[in-house]
């Protein structure tokens, strides 16, 4: 591309017109990434999936329905767009509004990956192969303009840019000009003061949303033309870039998050042009090369983390009454010791009776289905440790995973170590990359955390699976990433039932050690940091040392399962397994139904591999009418479901971050309940919410008054 | 008496705003000292300097002796400084004698990570007796296995009181213990405490502005206005003296009267030989001597 010039300083400017499209788009999805942020306290990770919704309705209009491009563009972004972001506010982030910003987050993850499977089923909409999406100009990606001779900018890429630019004027007119903008930038110093002065925060809630998610369906709409078919795991890896951009801004500012998406983008276009020059022998260079977009937003969000020291406050010093509001926690009631023993005592039933049949009468699918959710189970675990103990959001657990995946298949493929011994080593080298990965973070929390570990997915996906000393490079490539089974004195694990049998041993062990270190000094300590990180300091516990050793052990979980899933399965398999927005569903899947406990996780992990073939298929309906095939008309149901029950179910998060296994095994009698939060009542019966009445006249005791 | 904890010339800025300048005090064993002044004064700001919360600008700080200066606040409390919180920090889904566990844990330093993974790190016996003596001592005996959320504020700030006692802290700084308790509740605290204190001998900084609180609970006080320390001696007389009440009320006391006030009063003891004039108090311009420290009580 850059042959015919030789000049540095013409590839430069060149490099700059060309990172300025991209660029402008990443700037437009970061405006509205802080816009949502900073009004309403919500780490939007929701934001990719709401430009997916209009990508993908934009393209159903259009090349499906035949629209022309003016009421397709009509619907979609005018009239869809906001209407998600309003429907979003008032039935979930509205009742939130006190909930910590690490739940807001976790809920946006749940709807992350709920909207875009709710919106193809309602929409019954299918990326047709074949089509690919067009822009809002016709011929926009074929006609071009030449600028001094240096770029030609496709059609597309000036109405990206036009776009965007309009955007911000417009964004910057309404933030100076209008009485709401006026009320916007109130809020955003503080909701609570505003409502004092009169102003109802939630309708310019309510409004911003609507504002920010018309920014999320302009980007989709001018973005999906860059990708062959629409997937709304593209569109979520844009966002990681866009997070990166405004994360420039920490978070707060618009004109930085504006100017961190066209640097992004241009960053990426010097890169492009200038690293083929320096590197071209070496494959290194070339793999990151390859792999540009998405590496370059993981290094910007570190180097911001590691450079810019006062991010830390700009996450606490948000509005001066905050003191005011009301604590966030919802407690796990203890059980009702008697529910609690019965349901013990069910769920060993249950699990001792599946395994028995699983083993005597199971088919060789049946088999492998549970053997599947059972090695998931021990992934689960590593959820239950960082997020369930710890309180924190790590979304790179698919990496962990995948690294001990990766070391099995290096070492016992490449070096022919014992696949056993492999998969502990697999184990510890996650640890220590966790530790490592850690270390910029472990004093900051909160979001932070997630959007790191998010980073670090997206890097490890994009650049380091494809190194040759991580997931085979070229040779893999060629002869896939096979995995053996190993032997076990006498047992052949080759053999499903054994093999089934020894990954439910291993489970064991690693959900009796994670109960173990929750009881022990370890889990305390962790347990009291998430409560209170200066009250945990006050008493002598290292914040930081604390952390660390939870990343690091997490990640040991997560890499032994890994490793195991890898030798269940006789393959890495990185793609259909590891990937950051597969691995994202397993922090919704865990946290929906209880991260808090080992039963949550096992019984996440039966829901993410035996969900679909027992429900989803009719299995079970089939069992009781004993047909094969019932109710042909209704079953097998879309398996988009499982993803948008168990998304929807996240968003409880929030209000019993315990989760539904426990928070149905707490009961409902129980006199008190502390910390409920108001608003949706369950149907309780009297006694319960006298007890409620009860619990909220201690609630201003528990944090008391600034003053 | 030895110091168990001393300042010199912390200094602490904001931003261009000196929120405390140069300020110097020390703590000797198990006396009861109080450090009172408006809002706004820097109180909580040097609390924070002394706890290792904030990094000073500017000063040292010792604690037994050793310079904790560069110490991060864990390792303050490690050796020895115990704390509880203006705005309650408990842990939030434990119990109550789960917070004196794990503090007594920290202190003893005997967790282990492979301890935990062997099962061997619940309480043993002799943990959960020593809990239970400070529960005892707390009279919070009752409420040992209640989940946090169902306590009072009166009874967190005793969980919190008790918490810091596991870690057998040389002193305990209070951070407003009245706030947002009534005067029953803040009276019954402070007698709580003060037969604690008699019992184990602690030293205590009190933080307040409760001004009824600070003179019957401490016998010595230091008084911070706009980031200086403007007086300092024995609770009485600091209440007493000029300075302190044009800090609090804003009224102009004239130059000569308040320096002739302190001058009769700091000819009594001198400790450390040093009678320390800090400067001129900033709302009114007064010329305010400060009486000096008297040996406590």
């Amino acid at each position: 591309m850059a042959t015919d010039s030789s000049s540095v300083g013409a590839d430069f400017l060149r490099a700059v017109l060309q990172g300025a499209p991209p660029g402008a788009v990443y700037a437009l999805v970061a405006l509205g990434f802080v816009l949502t942020y900073q009004t309403s306290g919500v780490f939007n990770l929701a934001f990719g999936a709401q430009a997916y919704v209009s990508a993908a309705m934009y393209f159903k209009a259009r090349l499906i329905w035949g629209w022309p491009t003016v009421w397709a563009v009509l619907l979609s972004v005018v009239v869809l767009a906001p209407l998600v972001g309003l429907t979003l506010e008032v039935l979930i982030f509205k009742h939130l509004r006190s909930a910590s910003a690490v739940s807001k987050l976790v809920v946006a993850i749940g709807l992350a990956v709920a909207l875009p499977n709710l919106f193809d089923i309602i929409a019954s909409f299918k990326p047709a192969s074949g089509v690919t999406p067009v822009g809002v100009v016709p011929g926009g990606a074929d006609v071009f303009y030449s600028v001094f001779g240096l770029y030609r900018f496709s059609r597309n890429e000036l109405v990206d840019m036009g776009v965007a630019l309009v955007a911000v004027i417009g964004l910057g007119a309404v933030f100076r000009f209008s009485p709401i903008g006026l009320r916007m930038r109130a809020v955003v110093e503080s909701a609570r003061m505003t409502e004092l002065n009169g102003i109802a925060a939630s309708r310019v809630a309510a409004f911003s949303w609507a504002l920010s998610s018309l920014f999320a369906g302009v980007a989709g709409v001018l973005i999906a033309p860059r990708f062959n078919t629409l997937g709304s795991s593209d569109f979520f890896s844009l966002m990681v870039v866009a997070i990166a951009a405004a994360a420039v801004g920490s978070l707060a500012s618009l004109p930085l998050a504006l100017a961190g998406g066209l640097g992004l983008g241009i960053v990426i276009a010097e890169l492009n042009t200038f690293l083929p020059r320096w590197g071209t022998d070496s494959a290194w260079v070339r793999t990151v090369q390859d792999n540009l977009t998405p590496s370059v937003p993981f290094l910007v969000l570190f180097a911001v983390l590691a450079l810019v020291p006062g991010i830390r406050r700009v996450q606490g010093a948000g509005d001066p009454l905050a003191g005011v509001e009301p604590p966030p926690t919802a407690r796990a009631g203890r059980p009702d010791p008697r529910r609690a023993l019965a349901m013990r005592l069910l769920g060993a039933v249950v699990v001792i009776g599946g395994g028995v049949v699983v083993l005597t009468r199971g088919d060789q699918l049946w088999v492998y289905q549970v053997t599947q959710a059972v090695v998931i189970a021990i992934i689960f675990l590593s959820v239950t440790v960082i997020t369930g103990t710890g309180g924190q959001i790590s979304l790179c657990q698919g990496a962990f995973a995948a690294i001990g995946a990766c070391t099995v298949y290096q070492l016992a493929v490449r070096y022919d170590m014992s696949v056993l011994v492999a998969m502990l080593l697999g184990g510890l080298v996650a640890a220590a990359v966790g530790a490592i990965l850690s270390l910029p973070v472990r004093r900051l929390g909160g979001i932070w955390t997630a959007i790191a570990t998010l980073a670090f997915a997206y890097f490890f996906d994009a650049v380091m699976i494809k190194l040759s000393w991580v997931g085979g490079g070229a040779a893999s490539l060629l002869r896939g990433t096979a995995v053996p089974r190993p032997t076990l004195g006498p047992w052949d694990l080759s053999h499903e039932k054994a093999f089934l049998v020894f990954a439910a041993v291993v489970l064991a062990v690693v959900a009796a050690a994670v109960v173990a270190l929750r009881s022990g000094t370890f889990g305390r300590s962790l347990i009291a940091l998430r409560g209170s990180e200066v009250g945990a300091q006050s008493i002598g516990i290292s914040a930081a040392r604390t952390r660390l050793t939870a990343f690091a052990v997490s990640a040991f979980i997560a890499g032994l399962g890994g490793g195991l899933l890898a030798i269940s399965q006789r393959d890495v398999n990185y793609g259909a397994n590891f990937t950051p927005f597969a691995a994202l569903f397993w922090t919704v899947l865990v946290v929906a139904l209880g991260s808090r406990s080992v039963p949550g996780a096992l019984i996440a992990a039966a829901a993410f591999a035996l969900f679909e073939p027992l429900v989803l298929d009719g299995a079970v309906v089939g069992w009781l009418t004993r047909e094969r095939h019932p109710l042909p008309s209704l079953f097998p149901i879309d398996g988009k479901w499982l993803f948008i029950l168990f998304g929807l179910a996240a968003i409880q998060f929030a209000r019993h971050p315990e989760g539904l296994v426990e928070y149905g095994l707490s009961g409902r009698s129980r006199p008190a309940r502390p910390d409920r939060p108001r608003g949706r009542r369950s149907p309780n019966t009297d006694s319960a919410a006298a007890g409620d009445a009860a619990a909220s006249d201690q609630r201003p005791a528990m944090r008391g008054n600034r003053s | 008496m030895k110091d168990v904890l001393r300042a010199a010339g912390i200094t602490k800025r904001f931003a261009g705003i000196v929120a405390l300048d140069d300020v110097s005090l020390r703590i000797g064993e198990g006396e009861r000292v109080g450090l009172i002044g408006p809002n706004g004064a820097g109180k909580t700001t040097l609390f924070n300097c002394l706890l290792g919360v904030l990094a000073a600008d500017g000063g040292t700080v010792e604690v037994a002796g050793r310079d904790v200066s560069r110490l991060r606040a864990h390792r303050r409390a490690r050796l020895g400084v115990g704390r509880t919180f203006q705005r309650i920090e408990l842990f939030p889904e434990t119990s109550v004698r789960d917070h004196l566990l794990i503090a007594e844990r920290v202190r003893r330093g005997t967790g282990r990570l492979w301890k935990d993974l062997l099962g061997l790190g619940r309480p043993t016996a002799e943990e959960t007796r020593r809990c239970d003596e400070v529960l005892e001592l707390l009279g919070l005996v009752e409420l040992a296995d209640a989940p946090v959320e169902r306590l009072s504020l009166g009874q967190g700030r005793l969980v919190e009181v008790g918490r810091a006692l596991m870690t057998r802290p040389a002193m305990l700084l209070l951070d407003e213990p009245s706030s947002g308790l009534d005067r029953a509740e803040t009276m019954a605290l402070a007698t709580t405490l003060r037969e604690v204190q008699r019992e184990q001998g602690f030293a205590i900084l009190l933080v307040e502005h409760d001004v009824e609180l600070v003179t019957s609970f401490t016998t010595r006080s230091y008084v911070l206005d706009f980031g200086r320390l403007i007086a300092e001696g024995p609770t009485g007389e600091v209440m007493a003296s000029d300075a302190v009440r044009a800090a609090y009320l804003g009224t102009y006391a004239p130059p000569e009267s308040a320096t002739a006030r302190t001058a009769t009063t700091t000819r009594t003891a001198t400790t450390t030989g040093t009678a320390t004039t800090t400067g001129t108090a900033t709302t009114t311009g007064t010329g305010t001597a400060t009486t000096t420290e008297e040996e406590a009580r």
